[in-house]
């Protein structure tokens, strides 16, 4: 890709701001974080980033879940990376923390799938669309989610 | 391979059975279950469930401070276990701004790099004895324990290792391992040759690897597939190169790169590897400078300041990445490990289909899982 | 007079039985072949000690059986999750008398590094759900721990210690 940074981040903002979802791609200190842009964007508009950045090439590396209960939200993390250009890309997403429900973005990256279930697993963050939300790495009749804060074995 | 249809005539294949396999299984590596819903002896779906090795990892890391965890590191993924207490390592000390004296960054790579090979070498051993040679396991074991020798003189430890600390290392290491060392690279290289010519060039191998479970770059970048995996689909991807981190970038050494996607080229990308890691180690020890191995000041406590941090390192199955989530306590408050093996996996449902059962243990073989490493 | 004879020791048919026991003992102890059962890391030392250096099969225990119905001993090697229970109590039911378990490493003693107030997953010790005959400390063991509990093993079948004792030094 012969994009540099900026050009790529101010492409992708325009591109989120066209789909009316807020956000705006900053440019992060990659030695201090470990990544080169970082998006906040509301949950609604994740499939919407996942299509930029599927067109551009760019990998699903992870997905995961933070719970941060002092604030009543769940944060849903969405790694990305370019295996040619080595760029590394963050989108976040903040959910209420009670109804935490946020749209599958398997349909393009099937990948996903098996992310969003161990997410799923851990918080109860429920993945709209998704086609088999069961327990992952929990035993299949589990129904308790622990990596939220107050659970309780 | 013969399709099915040209077996037997139209009209008497319309019945599957859903085959186990696992999760005790002597060619799963670990405590895999795989649902096959088979037709014959092709597979029509094959379900990976995981989960009966969870241990509760990213748990743990939230109930135990920075230095408590590190043991946890080495157990994700045993084989690779330097690697892994790197990259926890490094997210620490980018956090918290810590200096690494370049003697220990040095002796890391080092220690990293014996550590893939004999990674590779176990997988090396597992992999042909799924394929039904018992005789490589004996070889590779045999070197894998001259490593371990050399290991355990410096950390104390065989298999999962807790060598390196915030800021350096827990000890120096001495004259009787850089001579071992120096002797094993002379001893691996004409070893690497006799595996070749023993069985790389073996026709029963090359029939049962070429050609089969062709996994192609779109997989794998929808999967997010790394390490020999995406390498042996034609894309040079490489943490070491890509995100450059510790001293690697003052080393010579290719990354081994195979089109073919088949896995075969897998084989061929971890052979390879091997042959890189002699090379860094070389080059490492010649150039290793004197000095200390811990930074200076250190707190016994570590205590990050509130932000997100990541760090990545290239294990010998792919890209393992820790991120840190800090609330400025002494205990994190989310750590996520990345591990390559469950993404490596992902694509194993859709690479399978319609496969043949013993070309599907192929497949998986060369895709080089170990399962704690997904479970975590 | 007769019947007192048969009383004597030397004499009675169940000496007799007891001497083919201890050969059954012997025999038994003499070729213990352990299921594949390893679920960790503790699997990979398992490997190391049949493999050439370590050399298992010096003790006839080399040949590990994939199957629960052909294997005499099941080495536990590694962390028992709760989703994986049901399954290790299903290969310990399917196994044939006479069996034993060894458990291997500090996961299977008792949970291991995993055991945390408020842990979920792990199961503490695999003798929680069944008897377990050798227990072998180490995280993991060395594959000369797994020998000696071989050892260990075969000295409760037989009764006496048949291999010299390693002294520290």
């Amino acid at each position: 890709m012969n994009l540099t940074l900026q050009q790529l981040a101010d492409q992708l903002s325009s591109g989120f701001a066209r789909e009316t979802a807020g956000g705006v791609v900053r440019v992060v200190d990659y030695a201090r974080t470990g990544c080169h842009l970082e998006a906040a964007v509301w949950p609604s508009a994740v499939v919407c980033a996942a299509e930029l950045l599927d067109q551009r090439g760019f990998a699903l590396d992870t997905i995961t879940g933070v719970d941060w209960i002092a604030e009543g939200e769940m944060e849903v993390i969405y790694d990305y990376f370019h295996a040619t250009a080595g760029w590394r890309i963050v989108i976040r997403s903040r959910l209420p923390r009670g109804n935490p429900e946020i749209p599958t973005i398997s349909g393009v990256f099937p990948g996903a799938d098996w992310h969003e279930r161990e997410t799923h697993d851990f918080f109860g963050i429920r993945f709209l669309g998704h086609p088999d939300l069961r327990p992952f790495l929990l035993p299949e009749d589990a129904d308790y989610h622990p990596l939220r804060k107050d659970f309780t074995a | 391979m013969i399709a099915p249809q040209a077996i037997c005539p139209e009209g008497t294949r319309n019945e599957t059975f859903v085959l186990n396999l696992g999760p005790q299984h002597p060619a799963t590596h670990g405590v895999l279950r795989v649902k096959l819903t088979m037709d014959g002896e092709y597979i029509t779906r094959a379900e990976p469930v995981v989960g009966y090795i969870h241990r509760m990892q990213e748990k743990m890391a939230e109930n135990r401070t920075y230095a408590r965890f590190l043991p946890n590191t080495s157990r994700i993924d045993y084989l690779s276990a330097m690697a892994y207490t790197h990259a926890f390592v490094a997210a620490v000390e980018r956090a918290a701004r810590i200096e690494v004296p370049a003697r220990a960054e040095y002796i890391r790579v080092v220690t990293s790099e014996l550590n893939r090979i004999s990674s590779h070498l176990v997988w090396f051993g597992a992999f042909l004895l799924d394929l039904g040679g018992f005789t490589p396991l004996l070889y590779a074991f045999d070197d894998r324990e001259r490593i371990l020798d050399l290991l355990e003189g410096i950390s104390g430890s065989r298999l999962t290792y807790c060598y390196y600390r915030f800021g350096g290392l827990c000890n120096d290491i001495d004259e009787d391992f850089i001579k071992g060392t120096h002797d094993f690279v002379a001893r691996m290289r004409p070893r690497l040759k006799m595996y070749r010519t023993l069985v790389t060039d073996n026709i029963i191998l090359r029939k049962r690897l070429i050609g089969i479970g062709p996994i192609s770059q779109e997989m794998c970048r929808r999967y997010g597939a790394t390490g020999p995996v995406i390498r042996g689909s034609g894309v040079a991807y490489d943490v070491r190169k890509a995100e450059p981190y510790s001293v690697y970038p003052e080393f010579n050494f290719d990354v081994p790169v195979f089109p073919e996607g088949d896995s075969m080229a897998r084989y061929l990308v971890r052979m390879a590897e091997m042959e890189q890691s002699l090379r860094i180690i070389e080059q490492a020890l010649d150039k290793l400078p004197g000095g200390p191995v811990m930074a200076s000041n250190v707190p016994r406590v570590l205590k990050l300041p509130a932000g997100d941090y990541c760090c990545a390192v290239e294990a010998a199955r792919g890209r393992f990445a820790v991120r840190i989530i800090s609330d400025n306590k002494e205990i994190p408050y989310r750590v996520k490990l990345r591990t390559p093996s469950f993404s490596n996996l992902s694509l194993f449902e859709e690479a399978s289909q319609g496969m043949m059962l013993p070309d599907a243990l192929a497949l998986m073989g060369s895709l080089d899982l170990v399962i704690p490493d997904i479970d975590r | 007079m007769e019947r007192e004879e048969a009383r004597s020791p030397d004499r009675s048919q169940i000496v007799k039985l007891a001497v083919l026991d201890d050969l059954l003992a012997l025999g038994r102890a003499n070729s213990l072949w352990p299921l594949t059962f390893g679920l960790a890391c503790c699997a990979i030392e398992m490997m190391a000690a049949g493999a050439s250096r370590f050399d298992l099969s010096r003790f006839g225990a080399e040949v590990f059986r994939p199957s629960p119905r052909q294997a005499d001993v099941m080495i536990v090697a590694g962390t028992i999750n709760r989703k994986m229970a049901l399954a290790v109590k299903t290969l310990y039911d399917q196994m044939l008398e006479p069996k034993w378990v060894i458990a291997m490493g500090n996961c299977a003693i008792s949970g291991g590094p995993f055991v945390f107030p408020g842990q979920y997953a792990v199961i503490e010790g695999v003798d929680r759900l069944f008897p377990v005959d050798v227990f072998i400390p180490g995280c993991p063991p060395r594959p000369e721990a797994l020998i000696e509990g071989i050892l260990a093993l075969e000295e409760k079948l037989t009764g006496t210690r048949r291999w010299p004792r390693v002294k520290a030094q």
